[in-house]
């Protein structure tokens, strides 16, 4: 090949490669813009407040009502009541394996850990219907299974993965001069733990848990099968909740385009959006301080 | 690997998309699986969702024909003018909706009063009825079946909190089998045409007023001349540009193939 | 600072840890026991080579199958391309300038963006925008735009262990900097940026959400794999399965063949990373 048609071939890919940077800014900037303009039609029709605050979500009943509070709260309590479960497992479980665990045990928990990660929601969702759902009726003496409990614990379930991973790479990256100098003022493994080495793998962890904040919320298949999917205002565990996202799951497909409905789920999925962004930026801040807490 | 992609590149024209009731999906795809051995350069895909989704897929331009256990409601008629879309109407079956009992259990006809105050709870024993001191347990099913909304609908009522939600016909039948005080409603074709059914529940007649005339849901010239109380016709909703495609396929549904994969499912064939 | 070394407490407090992970362990335990115990009985030869019968009580699950693998080649045939030649940039081209930082925090912010808000992406996008209706093609951009970030990662990953000596040394023999990349970089950089692709794949493959409203429906008759059609996959069909079908306790053991067919799929595909990943570790040792 000659030289002139090399240096054409270099330049062309250049702006190929520079036009593929622009095109993701121009995907999320899409995705960004379908949602706002789609929300801003919704609140044409429906006002702000009434969206925020109302407490009947029903669509289709003769007198639309579209308040989402119902929804947010659903969502709130099976994310909070899956965080409950998973951040004392997930940090427990990454301390053991950063401080106790022997290599060998390290190497078989972690890959395992790693496929946990790699099972499709949907599957876990099965589950959910099989075994948790006759599981939790029996427990409770309840007719089903199908409620915000399920939901919490196996989004749980879906969350302990990712917090694991990141909070045993915060615990085990603590510079090893910290646990030697508190081995060294007669500490043992447990108190270094405790009020050393957790304390300075804090930004890391708070990253962890919001990014299991951050899965959990936008997780949808799960919470769709085992919820019970009743938009009323939760009242506890074991009441039958709708998520921000099973509610876009199930009626999106009913939705006729171009209607008030349809502008309705992409104001909710508008502030999923954000909810998740928020999670998100929250986990960055903290990993960038941790970074730098460790510039050592 | 792109071999395979420019093969399944060409594009299929005779596609035909169905969606809609949950109701009718299984008899649709079981007409499409022996369809499908007749010709077998139809091609069609088939989703559930309920009757509404069916419609509203219809709107979106995402489907050919939707299955609706319902006709079009007022609302939807307006959206289709207002979007120009033309639509032709196939009523491919009757589906009567039959009341069971306990064999045991004597009563053999129920007028629609007494039945409404059953179902929702106004009357709890039926001692009220009859001659027996039982409390009555009601076997329906979710708020999402259409045969539940349409059993509210025909009776102007709402169910009683207590009655149970089943997730078909066979769980109702198995509870009411089971039950000497037991009363459901399940497709009338599903009851007539399961023989192990009759040996241990009964259906009961349906009559107006306490001295009308009792029908059967299981007689099918009863049927035929619409005077069964709990009939329905179950619709499918073609768009009128999609009629040549869909054509073949709605011939087979009205052959005599057709009618009897119809007829095996539980539901009747109106004779015109 | 005054430490109790009281030997009990320490004991209880390690056992608490070792605890935590025991039912991490169990939670995976019961996972899988469930999953293949009940499934393996309804996976056979027939089960993975057979359509689905019967209205889907019987027969197997083929179509589901064919669908997903057809969904995950237009997934990746899009998303990979695509994918390399934006890391490329991020990593070979891009200076440090408030644009790149805003692309990266972008990649950043789309790799959070739950899944059901690109299925509604999609819809809007290729669905209703492009016209291409419900169907393969726009569930398969839509999981392709949904790997986009995963994959832009992990090839900037792989690209950034490639020591910069390797570059100076083509660019001092005469390669331009397109030859080098393609010549020299990314044949090294190789096994990362597989992994990469084998790890995004396996997601997508799992995908539901997505398909949902793109294309995915309940049967289609024979195998037909037409990309302005509609598919079959088997994630949407464990998940109609489960929830949707008029004889739940009927198909019960179809889904959960389905499920361990769907796992089997995912851990093969994971364990085709493990393997590129170990041996590549393997070589630079």
């Amino acid at each position: 090949m000659n030289y002139k048609s090399r240096i054409t071939l270099d330049i062309v890919f250049k702006v190929v490669f520079k036009a593929t940077g622009y095109l993701v800014l121009a995907l999320l900037g899409g995705i960004f813009a379908m949602l706002i303009y789609n929300s801003i039609s919704f609140f044409l029709d429906v006002k702000p407040f009434d969206f925020f605050t109302g407490m009947e979500w029903a669509p289709t009943a003769k007198n639309p009502k579209y308040g989402m509070l119902p929804l947010i709260l659903s969502t709130t309590l099976v994310t909070f009541g899956a965080m409950l479960i998973a951040i004392p497992l997930g940090i427990g479980t990454a301390s053991y394996i950063a401080i106790y665990a022997k290599p060998r045990v390290k190497n078989i928990l972690k890959p395992t850990i790693e496929m946990l990660a790699a099972i499709p929601s949907v599957v876990i969702g099965f589950l959910g219907i099989v075994v948790l759902s006759p599981g939790i009726a029996d427990l409770a003496d309840l007719p089903n299974g199908l409620n915000a409990l399920n939901g919490a614990i196996l989004l749980a379930v879906m969350a302990l993965p990712t917090i694991i991973t990141v909070a045993e790479d915060a615990i085990h990256a603590v510079p090893n001069a910290y646990k030697e100098a508190s081995y060294g003022v007669g500490a043992n493994r447990w108190q270094t733990l405790r009020k050393v080495i957790i304390p300075a793998a804090a930004p890391g962890v708070i990253t962890a848990i919001m990014l299991g904040v951050g899965r959990a919320i936008g997780e949808t298949m799960t919470v769709l099968m085992v919820t019970g999917n009743a938009a009323l205002m939760p009242t506890g565990m074991f009441d039958s909740v709708k998520t921000m996202t099973a509610t876009i799951a199930i009626e999106m497909g009913e939705v006729p385009y171009q209607t008030t409905h349809y502008y309705a789920l992409y104001a909710i999925a508008t502030v999923l959006f954000f909810m998740t962004l928020f999670a998100n930026i929250v986990g960055e801040f903290f990993i960038n301080r941790f970074r730098k807490y460790h510039a050592v | 690997m792109l071999g395979a992609m420019l093969t399944s590149c060409s594009k299929k024209d005779n596609a035909i998309k169905m969606k809609g009731s949950d109701t009718e999906v299984n008899l649709a795809i079981n007409l499409a699986e022996k369809f499908t051995e007749l010709d077998n350069e139809f091609s069609i895909s088939i989703s559930g969702g309920g009757s509404g989704l069916g419609i509203t897929s219809l709107l979106n331009g995402q489907a050919d024909i939707a299955n609706s256990s319902r006709p079009l409601s007022d609302d939807e008629v307006q959206q289709f003018k207002d979007k120009n879309i033309e639509l032709k109407t196939v009523i491919f079956a009757e589906d009567a909706t039959a009341f069971v009992v306990h064999k045991d259990l004597p009563l053999e006809e129920i007028d629609l009063a007494t039945l409404g105050k059953i179902l929702s709870g106004e009357i709890t024993n039926w001692n009220q009825v009859i001659d027996i001191d039982l409390p009555i347990n009601i076997y329906g099913r979710q708020s999402s079946s259409g045969t539940h909304s349409f059993v509210k609908k025909k009776l102007k009522i709402e169910f009683s909190q207590a009655a149970k939600e089943m997730t078909g016909n066979a769980q109702i039948i198995e509870g009411v089998k089971a039950d000497k005080s037991g009363i459901g409603y399940v497709g009338a074709g599903y009851v007539a045409h399961d023989p192990n059914a009759n040996t241990k529940i009964r259906i009961i007649n349906i009559k107006e007023t306490p001295d009308s005339v009792a029908y059967s849901p299981i007689d099918a010239e009863t049927i035929n001349k619409s005077l069964y109380f709990f009939q329905r016709p179950l619709y499918q909703f073609v768009l009128a540009d999609s009629w040549e495609k869909v054509k073949p396929f709605i011939d087979f549904e009205e052959s005599k193939l057709g009618k009897k994969l119809i007829e095996e499912h539980g539901y009747y064939i109106i004779e015109k | 600072m005054q430490f109790k070394t009281n030997r009990l407490s320490s004991v209880i407090e390690w056992g608490s840890l070792l605890l935590s992970t025991a039912i991490v362990c169990f939670f995976i335990a019961v996972i899988i026991w469930e999953i293949f115990s009940k499934g393996f009985s309804v996976l056979s030869w027939e089960f993975t080579t057979m359509v689905p019968k019967e209205g889907m009580t019987s027969g197997g699950i083929l179509t589901p199958i064919i669908g997903t693998v057809l969904l995950t080649l237009i997934t990746s045939a899009f998303a990979v391309p695509f994918g390399i030649c934006c890391a490329i940039y991020l990593n070979e081209y891009a200076e440090n300038t408030w644009v790149t930082r805003t692309i990266r925090a972008a990649i950043r912010n789309l790799s959070g963006v739950p899944s059901i808000i690109y299925g509604l992406f999609g819809l809007a996008l290729f669905v209703q925008a492009l016209n291409f209706g419900t169907s393969l093609l726009a569930a398969g951009l839509t999981l392709g735009l949904l790997s986009l970030p995963y994959i832009i990662t992990t090839t900037e990953e792989a690209l950034k262990r490639i020591p910069n000596s390797t570059r100076e040394a083509a660019l001092a023999v005469g390669a331009t900097k397109f030859e080098t990349i393609k010549d020299v970089v990314i044949p090294s950089a190789m096994s990362g940026i597989l992994t990469g692709i084998v790890l995004t794949l396996s997601r997508a493959a799992g995908e539901t959400a997505p398909i949902l409203f793109t294309g995915a429906a309940f049967y289609i008759n024979g195998s037909s794999g037409y990309v302005n059609q509609e598919f079959m996959a088997l994630p949407y069909h464990l998940y109609m399965l489960s929830t949707q079908h008029q004889s739940i306790d009927q198909v019960r053991p179809i889904a959960y063949g389905t499920a361990l067919v769907l796992v089997i799929v995912v851990f093969l595909l994971n364990l085709t990373a493990f393997y590129i990943r170990y041996k590549y570790r393997k070589d630079e040792n």
